[in-house]
């Protein structure tokens, strides 16, 4: 398990790419890149992203969620790769990759571990637009999406 | 007592600061009294959404902090 957060741009094929390096037999990869995107949804210019982080809790918390992605799914190898700092447009924020003998564990452990990410990463994400910044929060669906994951089918 | 903010109050209240416990003093009689002391962001200070970590374990708030102690205030998280 690789978990690692990047001051720095990083590119996320050549991580994938790294990823797969590493494997040894598996039948799927699934892999998701998170990017800065240059506007929002009403059409306004982000200039940047920037991402407050705590130096010693907000890789653990990334790490707890990698753990409970592999304990959960069948799943041989996760990686999780997530910038701090000041994020240009188009930057990518997040990776993730998870590797399984079978494709259903490697698209729910990356589907589940960004839905983590996104809720309870320690991590503060502040848009800084044209006309001022914003401190952003999940939204609810965010906030669905993480709790499908708690649901249990009833008997 | 170090006291350290993240994200928004760290906008609106700087990096940290040196304060010192009032005696038996909880994070939520800290929490009043910095929001006392700064009402810009007595709303975000005062939040139930803000979580309080005092050496780097999230606690409630009738935990009683010490000099020597850093405590910080955490807003609701947005990775990914």
């Amino acid at each position: 398990m690789a978990v690692r957060l990047a001051d720095r741009p990083f590119v996320p094929h050549e991580e994938l790419a790294d990823f797969m390096a590493g494997l040894s037999g598996e039948g799927a990869v699934v892999s998701f890149a998170g990017l800065a995107r240059p506007c929002t949804g009403s059409g306004e210019t982000v200039e940047r992203l920037v991402l407050d982080h705590h130096p010693r809790l907000t890789l653990s918390s990334i790490e707890q969620i990698a753990s409970a992605a592999r304990e959960r799914f069948e799943v041989t190898a996760l990686a999780i790769v997530h910038r701090h700092g000041a994020v240009e447009p188009g930057e990518a924020i997040v990776f993730v990759a998870a590797a399984a003998l079978h494709r259903r564990p490697a698209f729910e452990a990356a589907d589940y571990a960004m839905d983590r990410l996104k809720t309870e990463a320690l991590l503060w994400k502040r848009e800084d637009r044209d006309g001022g910044s914003e401190w952003i929060e999940p939204r609810g669906d965010d906030h669905w999406a993480r709790e499908r994951w708690d649901q249990t089918c009833p008997e | 007592m170090k006291v350290l903010f993240f994200g928004k109050l760290r906008d609106a209240l700087g990096d940290e600061y040196e304060v010192d416990p009032g005696q038996g003093e909880t994070v939520a009689g800290l929490r009043r009294r910095l929001a006392d002391l700064h009402p810009v962001a007595a709303g975000e200070l005062l939040s139930p959404r803000v979580r309080a970590c005092v050496n780097d374990w999230l606690v409630r708030e009738e935990f009683v902090i010490h000099r020597g102690d850093t405590v910080e205030f955490f807003p609701p998280v947005s990775g990914g």
